[in-house]
C-alpha cells in the first residue's frame, strides 16, 4: 500500500445547505427523501423559466455571529466560514489548543493549515456599480471618466476585500490563528473535493499536522440561472440523477468541511474518528470549459488512479457516490466510466443533489460529509426523485429505496467544468 | 523522521508575456535594461481614476502565438497571454504531452481576476438596471444580449480548461487563486503533485489581467495603487523612502516542469531544480502585513527546509516587493529575520520596479526571473530606487544588472488576506555537484 504506516482520519465535519446546518438535519430529509429544492425567494422568478433552488434561507447573524464581518464579505463567504469552523469546533481542536502552553499554541497554529476550495468570482459583487453606471451614463464629459472620478463617492472603498475569492480562508485563519500551509482552489465544481484531496497530501508531505478543507458557494444568482439555463443545463425541479427523464440540475447554495490529522494525532488527543482518507485521483479530459468526452474514459482514469493510491482492489468499493447531477450527457458519461471499471458488479449507487441541489465548488465535499455519515449508520437513502432508470444506462445499482453498502468503503466521484473528474476513496468509522 | 529522498524536478522552459515584453527573452532583457513597463492607461479612457496609469502589455498578438481561432473566441485577455506564455514554455522545453504520455502531464495555474469584465457588465446594466437598480427580468428580456461564450470565458476555472484542451493534458489538473500569492502557490503545487508521483511532467504558472474599469476600481478604491500620475515610469520603486503604491501589470508567466532524471536523460537544458515551496497564512489582517514578518517568515523557512537547503546558500531573492509602504517593510523584516547575519550578503531586487505588479501571474513571472538569473549568472535590478528606507535596508540591486554567479534563488509572494508562497531554484550545478 502507498500510504502504509500513516492513516489519515476525519475527526470534524460541518455543512450548510439547503437541507439543513447541520449533518443530522440534512441526514434527516436524505433519509426522509425530503428535496430542499422548493420556489426560490431571493429575486422574483415570476416570469423565469425556472423557478426553484435549494437556498440556504438563514440569516448571517446565525452563519457569523460577528456582525461587523458582514460587511466585509459576501453570501458565499457567510457559508465557508460557518461550515469550516462548525467542523473545526466539531473536531475537538479549539479545546485542545486550550490546553496548550504558549510554545506548544504557538506550534500547533503554526502547524494547523487551511484549504479551501471558492466558488471564485460572483456576478452579484458588480452590482455595486451599477447606481454608479446609471450616473455616469448621464453625465455630460461622458462614461468611464465620470465613473472614476465619482467611484470613491459612491462605491465602498472594502469593495475588493469583500470579493476576495481566498476570504474563507483569510477570515477563518484570522479568526483562529491558523497559520500553516493554505489554499484557496478555484477549480469551478472540484474545488472542493481537491482542497480535501490536497489536505491528506499535505499531512502525509508532513507541511502540516492538521488541516480543515472546505469548499463553499453561493451559485444561485439571476445570470448563473440565465446561462445554465440557456446552455440547457438547468432543470425546472429537483434533479433526477440517472432517470430516464433527467432534464438538468439546479443550483443549491451552501458550503461543507472537514478536518483531517493522523490517526495517531486523534487517538492521542481521543479525539472521535468518522472515517479515514484513503487516496484519491483526478484527471482532465483535456475538452475545453463545458465539453466531455463521450465514452466517459476521463472517469475511469480517475476511478483507477483513486484505486491505485489507496492501494484497493475495485471488489473492496462498498457503494459509489456518483456526481449524479441530473444533465443528460454528464449523468450518462459518468455511468460509462463507473461500467468499465466496475463491469456488471457495480456496488450501489446514490447521489445527492436531489436533496440539496448543484453547489458547485461545493458540492463534491458536501456529498463527501453525507457519506461518512452513510457509511456510519451503514445505511444508502434512496434517491426520492428517481423514476425510471434510462435504459441506456441500465442496469444500474440506483434505487428510490434505501440500501446497504457492501463494505465500509466508499468512491465519491466529483466532476466539473474544464472536462475535470476528481475521485476520493474514503472508509467510514468503524 | 527518516529523511525521505524527495524527487527531483527541474525546470525545462519558460514562457512569458509581460508588461516589458512579449515572449520571455523580451521580458529577460526588458528587465536587464531597467525598462519600465509603466504608461498612460491605453485599454480605456482611465482620465478620470485617481490611477491614469498602469503597465499594460502591448502589441500583443493572440492568433500568431496561438493559432487556435476557435478556442481563442473562448480565451478572455488573460487566458490569452497564458496560452501565449505555455506555448512558449513548451517549445523552450522541446516537449509536448503526446498520446501516450497526455495523462503523465497536469497543469497547475494561478487563475486571474474572477469576476466579469466591465464590457459584460455594460450590456447587464443596459438591460437589468438602466436606472441603476438591478431587476432579475432584464435578463429575460428576448433581446438581451447575454452570451454563453461569455458566461464559459468567466468560470473559475475556464484558463485550465483552454490550456489543457490546447495542450493535451490529461492528468492531474488545478486551478488556484489566492490573490497576490496564486502564481507561486500553483507552483508548488505542482511541485507537491510531481513529487508524489501523480504526473512526470507539468506546466505551472499563473495569468491575470485586472487593467479594466472594474480590476482597476477595485485597487483605486482601496488606495493600494501608486498615483504618481505625470511620472508613471518612476511610479514603481520597491523599497524607496518615497515609494507610494504599486503599479497594476498585467500578463502570465509559466514553467515547464519536469522530472529531473527524464530531463537529463533526454539531454534537456536545465535552467534550475524548482527545490521547494513555502506557504503560511499571515493571519494579521485582509490588507495590512505583519510589522514583524511573522507569517512570512515561517513561508521562507518551509521553503528552505523543503528545499533541504539552509539561508547560507540562498545567493539572490526576487522579492515580492509591490512599492507600498507596508507589504516593503514587512518582508524587509522578515529577510532579516531568516538571513540574520548574513543579511548583507544576500542580493535583493523586486522586478514589480519594471513589470508592475502582475497580481495572480506575479508569483509566476518572478519564478521564471528567478530561474533565468541563476541560468545567466545574472540578477536583475531593482529598477527606480533612490531614497533608502532605514526598515528596508536589505542589500538591494540597484542601478545596473548585478553579475553574480547563484547558488540558490528565493522568490517570495506575499497576497491580500495573508496568503504567504515562497519558492525556491537551486543552480542545476550545485544539483550535480
Amino acid at each position: 500500500m502507498k500510504h502504509a504506516g500513516e492513516k489519515i482520519v476525519f475527526t470534524g465535519s460541518g455543512i450548510v445547505c439547503g437541507a439543513g446546518t447541520s449533518v443530522a438535519e440534512v441526514w434527516d430529509r436524505l433519509e426522509k427523501g425530503v428535496s430542499a429544492v422548493a420556489p426560490f425567494t431571493q429575486f422574483d422568478g415570476t416570469n423565469w423559466p425556472v423557478k426553484v433552488a435549494a437556498e440556504v434561507l438563514q440569516d448571517n447573524r446565525f452563519l457569523v455571529s460577528d456582525r461587523k464581518l458582514h460587511k466585509t464579505i459576501a453570501r458565499t463567504d457567510m457559508f465557508g466560514i460557518y461550515a469550516t469552523e462548525s467542523a473545526i469546533e466539531d473536531s475537538g481542536l479549539p479545546a485542545y489548543r486550550e490546553g496548550l502552553g504558549e510554545a506548544e499554541t504557538n506550534t500547533f497554529n503554526d502547524r494547523t493549515g487551511l484549504i479551501i476550495g471558492s466558488g471564485g468570482g460572483n456576478y452579484r459583487s458588480n452590482y455595486d456599480f451599477l447606481p454608479l453606471m446609471t450616473a455616469a451614463k448621464a453625465a455630460p464629459e461622458g462614461g468611464l471618466p465620470y465613473f472614476g472620478r465619482e467611484l470613491g463617492n459612491q462605491v465602498t472603498p472594502m469593495w475588493l476585500l469583500k470579493n476576495l475569492p481566498n476570504n474563507v480562508l483569510c477570515h477563518v485563519g484570522i479568526r483562529g490563528q491558523y497559520k500553516g500551509t493554505n489554499a484557496c482552489i478555484t477549480n469551478q465544481c472540484s474545488s472542493g473535493v481537491l482542497a480535501v484531496a490536497e489536505a491528506a497530501s499535505a499531512i502525509w508531505n508532513n507541511e502540516a499536522d492538521r488541516i480543515a478543507a472546505a469548499g463553499h458557494d453561493a451559485p444561485f444568482e439571476p445570470e448563473m440561472v440565465f446561462y445554465y439555463h440557456r446552455l440547457g443545463l438547468m432543470s425546472g425541479e429537483a434533479p433526477r440523477p440517472f432517470d430516464a427523464e433527467r432534464n438538468g440540475t439546479v443550483f443549491g447554495e451552501g458550503s461543507a468541511a472537514v478536518v483531517l490529522e493522523r490517526e495517531a494525532d486523534a487517538k492521542a488527543r481521543g479525539a472521535k474518528v468518522l472515517g479515514e482518507f484513503l487516496g484519491f485521483g483526478c484527471c482532465s479530459e483535456a475538452t475545453g470549459i463545458l465539453d466531455l468526452e463521450d465514452d466517459g474514459d476521463g472517469v475511469k482514469r480517475a476511478i483507477e488512479s483513486a484505486l491505485a493510491d489507496a492501494g484497493i482492489t475495485k471488489e473492496q468499493v462498498g457503494l459509489i457516490c456518483a456526481h449524479g447531477n441530473g444533465n443528460e450527457a454528464s449523468d450518462r458519461t459518468e455511468s460509462m466510466g463507473i461500467r468499465s471499471v466496475f463491469g456488471e458488479d457495480i456496488p450501489p449507487v446514490t447521489a445527492f443533489k436531489w436533496a440539496y441541489g448543484h453547489l458547485i465548488a461545493a458540492s463534491g465535499i458536501a456529498d463527501l460529509v453525507m457519506i461518512l455519515e452513510v457509511l456510519k449508520r451503514g445505511v444508502i437513502p434512496g434517491i426520492a426523485t428517481l423514476g425510471e432508470v434510462d435504459p441506456l444506462i441500465a442496469p444500474f445499482p440506483i434505487s428510490r429505496e434505501a440500501a446497504a453498502p457492501r463494505s465500509d468503503i466508499a468512491l465519491l466521484i466529483c466532476r466539473g467544468f474544464g472536462g475535470m473528474n476528481v475521485v476520493l476513496l474514503v472508509r467510514g468509522a468503524s | 523522521m527518516a529523511m525521505i529522498e524527495k524527487r527531483r524536478i527541474a525546470v525545462t522552459g519558460i514562457g512569458m508575456v509581460t508588461p516589458v515584453g512579449n515572449t520571455a527573452a523580451d521580458t529577460w532583457a526588458g528587465l536587464l535594461e531597467g525598462k519600465s513597463g509603466a504608461a498612460p492607461t491605453q485599454s480605456f479612457d482611465a482620465s478620470g481614476f485617481s490611477t491614469t496609469f498602469s503597465a499594460e502589455v502591448k502589441g500583443f498578438d493572440a492568433e500568431s502565438a496561438v493559432p487556435n481561432r476557435k478556442l481563442l473566441k473562448y480565451a478572455s485577455r488573460s487566458h490569452r497571454f497564458a496560452l501565449a506564455a505555455a506555448a512558449e514554455a513548451l517549445a523552450d522545453a522541446g516537449i509536448a504531452p503526446t498520446e501516450a504520455d497526455s495523462h503523465r502531464w497536469g497543469l497547475a495555474v494561478g487563475a486571474g481576476m474572477l469576476s466579469v469584465g466591465y464590457e459584460d457588465l455594460t450590456v447587464v446594466h443596459d438591460y437589468a438596471a438602466p436606472d441603476g437598480e438591478f431587476n432579475a427580468d432584464g435578463l429575460i428580456d428576448p433581446d438581451f444580449p447575454g452570451n454563453p461564450v461569455n458566461f464559459c470565458r468567466w468560470q473559475s476555472n475556464a484558463g485550465q480548461g483552454l490550456l489543457t484542451k490546447q495542450f493535451g493534458i490529461r492528468g492531474y489538473a488545478t486551478s488556484v487563486h489566492t490573490a497576490c500569492a496564486s502564481g507561486g502557490q500553483a507552483i508548488g503545487t505542482a511541485l507537491k503533485v510531481m513529487r508524489r508521483g501523480q504526473c512526470d511532467y507539468m506546466l505551472a504558472g499563473g495569468f491575470d489581467s485586472m487593467i479594466n474599469p472594474t480590476g482597476i476600481s477595485g485597487f483605486c478604491l482601496l488606495g493600494a495603487l501608486s498615483t504618481d500620475n505625470d511620472n508613471p515610469t518612476g511610479a514603481s520603486r520597491p523599497f524607496d523612502a518615497t515609494r507610494n503604491g504599486f503599479v497594476l501589470g498585467e500578463g502570465a508567466g509559466f514553467l515547464v516542469l519536469e522530472d529531473w532524471d527524464k530531463a537529463t536523460a533526454r539531454g534537456a537544458m536545465i535552467y534550475a531544480e524548482l527545490a521547494g515551496d513555502g506557504n503560511s497564512l499571515s493571519c494579521y489582517r485582509i490588507t495590512d502585513s505583519p510589522p514583524d514578518g511573522n507569517g512570512p517568515i515561517q513561508a521562507i523557512e518551509q521553503a528552505l527546509g523543503d528545499a533541504g537547503i539552509t539561508a547560507a546558500e540562498i545567493d539572490y531573492v526576487n522579492a515580492h516587493g509591490t512599492s507600498t509602504q507596508m507589504n516593503d517593510r514587512s518582508e524587509c523584516a522578515a529577510l532579516k529575520a531568516v538571513f540574520a547575519g548574513r543579511i548583507d550578503e544576500v542580493r535583493v531586487s523586486s522586478t514589480k520596479s519594471s513589470m508592475g505588479h502582475l497580481i495572480a501571474a506575479a508569483g509566476a513571472v518572478e519564478a521564471a526571473v528567478c530561474c533565468l538569473a541563476i541560468r545567466h549568472s545574472l540578477a536583475p535590478m531593482n529598477a527606480n530606487y533612490e531614497n533608502p528606507d532605514p526598515d528596508c535596508d536589505v542589500n538591494l540591486i540597484t542601478g545596473a544588472p548585478q553579475p553574480m554567479r547563484i547558488r540558490a534563488a528565493l522568490s517570495n509572494s506575499l497576497g491580500f488576506g495573508g496568503s504567504n508562497s515562497s519558492l525556491v531554484f537551486r543552480n542545476p550545478e550545485e544539483v550535480r555537484s
